[in-house]
């Protein structure tokens, strides 16, 4: 390429710095529309993904009259969708109205098919992922950030910031069911737990006031934060590495010389200026805690419960329940239910609500990132 | 305050401790102890989930191994090895009604209409049926016999409940219910001596069925009718082979002992190289790692097979070409792609993907693709195409990584000598971010091997090893996987089960293959690290 | 001494000594004395039997080329080294009003209370200007609403900041210049009243207005102060340093009065680097 190739040359250059539309010109720009085409048809492809549960979704979600949204499906429970004809009239209602219908029209015998999930609303799905996300981020968020200012700030190299660095990146690795099953293991199964009596199939710890058993949480809440926040938790100690490499190294020093302690350094002079980017990548991981089913299919999901989750007896029980959540909610109605036009209301509905949800928290992060660039240059 | 004073106060203030300690710390150890106890939780974590899943897998191959060497002292094991001839000789039927099918079709296209072609087939029809009859006494023998074994097993099966009853009865300190419960003891002596006796009619019937087959195939092959069909004559070597090694089973039958130890290393065997997944089945369950293994390689193929050429396309295209205002585009939703749960892809694939790839495989002009049209909706390409989705922004953003990383004076060194940008990119570039970018490939391919929904979703879960005797179309078929069949099954089985205990085995082979799969990435990283100084 | 001269280089005819700088000055207390010091990076020797005098209420600079090791001393005086990975004292003591500060009974953190620092690179806390001189004895434990006032204004105008701040106090501490910035920082660094302020090139990142204006106020400062400084510039050293010391591949090789090292410094490497032969 140093050279021109003459050969190739029809007229003469006028001057010797003039583009050569020589063979190398040409397969480079080949060679470049390929790599074009490539990312514009993964572009393309995205797009066609979310264009399809958009828009489908969005005939479930909006509505033509006022208030334009659909709020009785994110506010109600979901419900079986009873279809019939009667009297001449075809009839698509949910279980309530249905019985409703039933009594006032003294229970005629008609032919009717039903479809389960599939008339009433997600909301016990959005406020069981709301609860899941919000206990699992807040001790994902606790023991990463500990951990990231223990790498980062008190450290110093050798063998066991090795090991541990070594352990956070395989963690990241562990597939998602993995997790799952470890959870099922650990927390459903082997927690401790208070207990007014023994149980003789398990290990158990007399206290005094009762037993202290190890027959797991079961499926609750509680086992999922933890199962969750473990997942995740690599995301978060990269995420807070980041932030607290990111503080010039000048505020530790300065600091430092005058005389505070290395807490007390990492308190007023460190942590003040990594957080808000800590918290902004860790968005990242609420997306990833929010969309994951995996994990909490045996641990925290119930196919369906009609309570929600403050409806409970005791305070404590609010941990120890299990919850219906919107992934898992879509693997149901996606595989559980027969795919036609009754059924794809809830279920590209939920697709929606879930995916807008998701992609809103990303959104956010990305925005939030961007305008803490601007804002935090020293 | 005199010099002296000062100084004396100055040493007083270096050698002054007045901080609090509780326990000979200070406040500031105490933090970083916390600090570095919250940092150990990732190790803790990671060692946590090994004792788990291997607390509940552990039992799975002593298990298996009582489940084997009952199926060999039940006699079980016998009555299969009485099984597989039957069943090779079914596919030999089977194989005789494509035949006919194929001739079928043939009279049809050279003019007749259906009935003339069937009277046209009568001859080959008579020996279908000469055919079809030779196995009767062998298959009744055997399908007798096997009433025999499951009655057999069902008994030891119900033993085995009792005790585990009693001992349940025992711990919660019930001693006097434990001893009533009387579990019975099986003599598998007398009941194999039992089988084998009544197997005894199994060698003339394995006689008669080798002669009339014999006798069968002959007359075809003298027969007019026969003359010219090549898939028919394949058959026929087929049949005849099939007869040769017939008096084999018997050998196979004497040489078999109900009460050979079953070793634990063939327990593990079967899991590791079992070509079977059976669970809950009225004869054998099986345990075979194989068909899932197969399954999860096979969509995580088709998913790189795509997701590779366009992920590493984009990573070029961002970090070499695009403008400043593509990539602050680009960039950005390819994260967005990344943020979508697997669990709508997978939705997604079962509503939308499935349906428009098979009526997309039914157009005319595609049917020269072996495999089209496909008959499953749901198969391991949906599965793949939608895993390909999940893996190229990992794959992107590791390998724009590594691209970005590459020193600015590597690629302005070799603008300096006049190369263009595509050379740079050719023999610079790539050459010097090559490892990352392998281990950007290594990391997607743990992302999809791990992926779970998607695959329970869209693979159509058949738990069959992919018949790759039919070539392309393998891909089409419906698969299960090891992450699919956790997530399908560990809800619907009993706790401490064999199975239970299995489906934990896959989750612990999961999470080793990730683990390695993470190691050589770092390898190959680390080597990448040096090589760029 | 004995030791010390095994392991100076052969070519060294006369012996650097300690001596003639407390000659030189009329009976100076010795604020920091460093006792044939050695000290590594890992497995490198950045410091080899380092001796020294440091006068109480003087100004000492360190000269010398990059890389020579007198910024690490100068770290080792606050033991700001411990920071880095790696680091150690291989042999020696510092010792600072006769306490060794390697001493494990001594208190790190008392230690960087007496012996304050400024860095190289301005480094203001994002804070106000109030709040980056009130820190340091916020650590303390001071709350005393008026005593800390009083602090800030002293301190300030020790700076020599007061008055160009005096109206903004509750800014940010980032809009000031580069060389009120740094003023800033010796503010704060006095505030807490240490008994030595190490200074490590202050004036590098700073224009030659801002620079005259941070050696003015070292010739302040030393009135009440111990001052050590780092310095690249030459020039610096001989402005407002009483002593200097001159380094050379992390050996002391000469430190006297400033005066006589820059007249008749008794070594050659010491006249070489200072005429400009090298470095």
């Amino acid at each position: 390429m140093a050279t021109q190739d003459v050969s190739n040359m029809e007229v003469p250059p006028p001057h010797p710095f003039m583009r050569p539309a020589t063979a190398a010109m040409r397969s480079e720009r080949r060679a470049f529309n390929v790599f074009r085409m490539a990312t514009y048809s993964v572009l393309l492809a995205a797009t066609a993904i979310f264009g399809v549960i958009f828009v489908k979704g969005a005939d479930t979600i909006f509505t033509r009259e006022f208030p334009f949204v659909n709020i009785a499906f994110l506010i109600e429970s979901p419900e079986t969708l009873h279809v019939f004809d009667h009297e001449g009239q075809h009839h698509e209602i949910g279980d309530r109205e249905f019985r409703k219908y039933m009594e006032a029209h003294a229970n005629p015998t008609i032919a009717e098919e039903t479809y389960v999930y599939s008339a009433g609303g997600i909301f016990p799905c959005i406020v069981g992922t709301f609860f899941l996300v919000v206990g699992s981020m807040a001790i994902a968020l606790f023991v990463g950030i500990s951990a990231a200012v223990f790498l980062n700030e008190y450290s110093r190299g050798g063998r066991m910031v090795e090991l541990l660095q070594l352990a956070i990146l395989n963690l990241a690795g562990v597939p998602s069911i993995v997790f799952g099953l470890f959870g099922f293991g650990l927390f459903v199964l082997f927690a401790p737990i208070f207990a007014s009596a023994p149980d003789p199939s398990h290990l158990y710890i007399p206290l005094g006031f009762g037993y202290l058993n190890f027959t797991g949480w079961g499926v609750s809440l509680i086992s999922g934060w933890f199962t969750l926040a473990f997942m995740v938790l690599p995301v978060v100690i990269t995420a807070s590495e980041e932030s607290l490499k990111a503080v010039p190294k000048g505020f530790r020093e300065g600091s430092l010389a005058l005389g505070a302690t290395q807490w007390e350094a990492i308190r007023t002079n460190v942590l003040p200026y990594a957080l808000p980017g800590i918290l902004t990548s860790s968005i990242l991981g609420i997306a990833r805690v929010a969309g994951e089913t995996a994990p909490i299919m045996f641990t925290a999901a119930y196919v369906v419960r009609d309570r929600l989750p403050w409806q409970v007896d005791h305070v404590l029980d609010v941990l120890f329940q299990g919850v219906m959540a919107l992934p898992y909610h879509i693997y149901v109605v996606s595989s559980k239910i027969p795919q036609n036009a009754y059924t794809e209301r809830v279920q590209f509905g939920t697709a929606f609500v879930f995916l807008g949800l998701v992609l809103g928290i990303a959104l956010s992060s990305v925005i939030l990132r961007n305008r803490l660039r601007a804002r935090y240059r020293w | 305050m005199s010099i002296n004073e000062q100084n004396a106060a100055l040493s007083a203030a270096l050698k002054g401790r007045a901080r609090a300690k509780v326990l000979g710390l200070t406040f500031d150890d105490v933090m970083r102890y916390f600090f570095g106890g919250n940092a150990t939780v990732a190790v803790i974590v990671l060692v946590l989930i090994l004792v788990f899943l291997g607390k509940e897998g552990a039992g799975f191959f002593g298990q298996n191994q009582v489940n084997l060497s009952v199926y060999r002292k039940a006699g079980l094991e016998y009555v299969d090895l009485m099984r597989m001839p039957m069943e090779e000789f079914t596919g030999l039927t089977r194989g005789l009604n494509d035949v006919r099918l194929n001739r079928f079709k043939v009279l049809l296209a050279s003019g007749k209409d259906a009935e003339q072609a069937n009277a046209a087939l009568e001859e080959f029809d008579a020996f279908a049926d000469q055919l079809g009859a030779v196995a009767g006494d062998a298959r009744g023998l055997m399908s007798d016999l096997t009433e025999v074994v499951s009655a057999v097993k069902t008994r030891v099966q119900i033993a085995a409940d009792k005790d585990l009853e009693r001992d349940m009865l025992r711990h919660a300190g019930r001693e006097a219910e434990a001893k009533a419960l009387k579990s019975e003891e099986v003599d598998f002596q007398k009941e194999i001596a039992a089988i084998k006796s009544a197997a005894g009619a199994w060698k003339p019937a394995s006689e008669a069925m080798g002669a009339g087959l014999r006798a069968a195939t002959a007359a075809a092959r003298s027969a007019a009718w026969a003359k010219g069909d090549k898939l028919l004559e394949k058959l026929l070597l087929k049949a005849e082979k099939f007869a040769v090694d017939l008096p084999e089973v018997e050998v196979r039958m004497a040489a078999w002992r109900w009460d050979e130890p079953v070793p634990y290393s063939r327990s593990v065997a079967a899991f590791l190289y079992g070509r079977e997944w059976i669970t809950a089945s009225f004869w054998q369950d099986w345990y075979g790692m194989l068909p899932l293994l197969s399954g999860s390689l096979l969509v995580a193929i088709i998913a790189m097979v795509v997701a590779v050429p366009l992920a590493i396309s984009c990573a070029i295209y961002v970090s070499e070409i695009a403008t400043p205002g593509e990539k602050a585009v680009i960039k950005p939703y390819i994260e967005f792609v990344s943020a979508i749960p697997s669990v709508v892809l997978g939705f997604f694939g079962i509503a939308v993907l499935g349906t428009v790839i098979r009526s997309l495989s039914q157009v005319e002009f595609l049917h020269w693709i072996p495999g089209f049209p496909m008959s499953e909706r749901l198969n391991a390409l949906t599965a793949g195409l939608l895993l390909a989705v999940t893996s190229i922004p990992t794959i992107f953003s590791l390998a724009e990584d590594a691209l970005a990383n590459v020193p600015r004076h590597f690629k302005e060194a070799s603008y300096a000598l006049g190369a263009t940008r595509f050379q740079t990119l050719v023999r610079v570039l790539i050459p010097a971010s090559l490892s990352g970018i392998i281990s950007a490939i290594l990391l997607g391919f743990g992302r999809v091997i791990g992926e779970t929904m998607v695959v329970l979703l869209c693979a159509g879960n058949r738990i069959a090893i992919p018949d790759f005797t039919q070539g392309v179309s393998a891909f089409f078929q419906p698969v299960h996987t090891m992450t699919g069949i956790i997530a399908q099954e560990m809800g619907e089985v009993a706790q401490g089960s064999i199975h239970y205990r299995a489906l934990f085995m896959v989750g612990i082979i999961l999470f080793f293959a990730s683990l390695i799969i993470n190691y050589i990435a770092q390898k190959v990283v680390r080597k990448y690290r040096i090589s760029i100084g | 001494m004995s030791s010390q001269l095994a392991d100076m280089p052969s070519k060294i005819v006369n012996p650097p000594s300690i001596q003639p700088a407390a000659d030189a000055l009329p009976t100076p207390t010795p604020m920091i004395v460093v006792d044939h010091l050695d000290f590594y990076y890992g497995k490198s020797k950045a410091l080899h039997a380092v001796n020294m005098n440091i006068a109480a209420k003087h100004v000492t600079a360190f000269i010398g080329p990059s890389g020579c090791g007198k910024s690490t001393l100068l770290r080792c005086f606050n033991r700001m080294n411990d920071l880095i990975e790696g680091t150690r004292i291989g042999a020696g003591e510092v010792r600072i009003q006769g306490v060794n500060i390697y001493d494990p009974t001594v208190d790190v953190i008392s230690l960087r209370r007496q012996v304050g620092m400024v860095f190289q690179k301005s480094n203001p806390f994002p804070k106000s200007i109030y709040q980056n001189i009130s820190y340091g004895l916020e650590l303390q434990g001071v709350k005393d609403k008026k005593r800390l006032d009083e602090v800030v204004e002293k301190s300030l105008r020790g700076a020599a900041l007061w008055d160009e701040v005096k109206d903004r106090l509750h800014s940010s501490a980032l809009g000031l210049s580069g060389g009120q910035q740094q003023r800033l920082c010796i503010a704060r660094a006095i505030a807490v009243e240490p008994a030595v302020i190490l200074m490590d090139e202050p004036c590098s990142a700073l224009d030659p207005i801002a620079t005259s204006k941070v050696e003015e106020l070292i010739q302040e400062l030393k009135k009440k102060f111990t001052i050590v400084i780092v310095t690249h510039s030459m020039q610096q050293a001989g402005r407002c340093s009483d002593m200097t010391a001159f380094f050379y591949l992390g050996k002391l090789i000469e430190m006297d009065a400033t005066q006589k090292i820059f007249t008749k410094p008794s070594q050659q490497q010491t006249e070489d680097y200072i005429t400009g032969r090298f470095g």
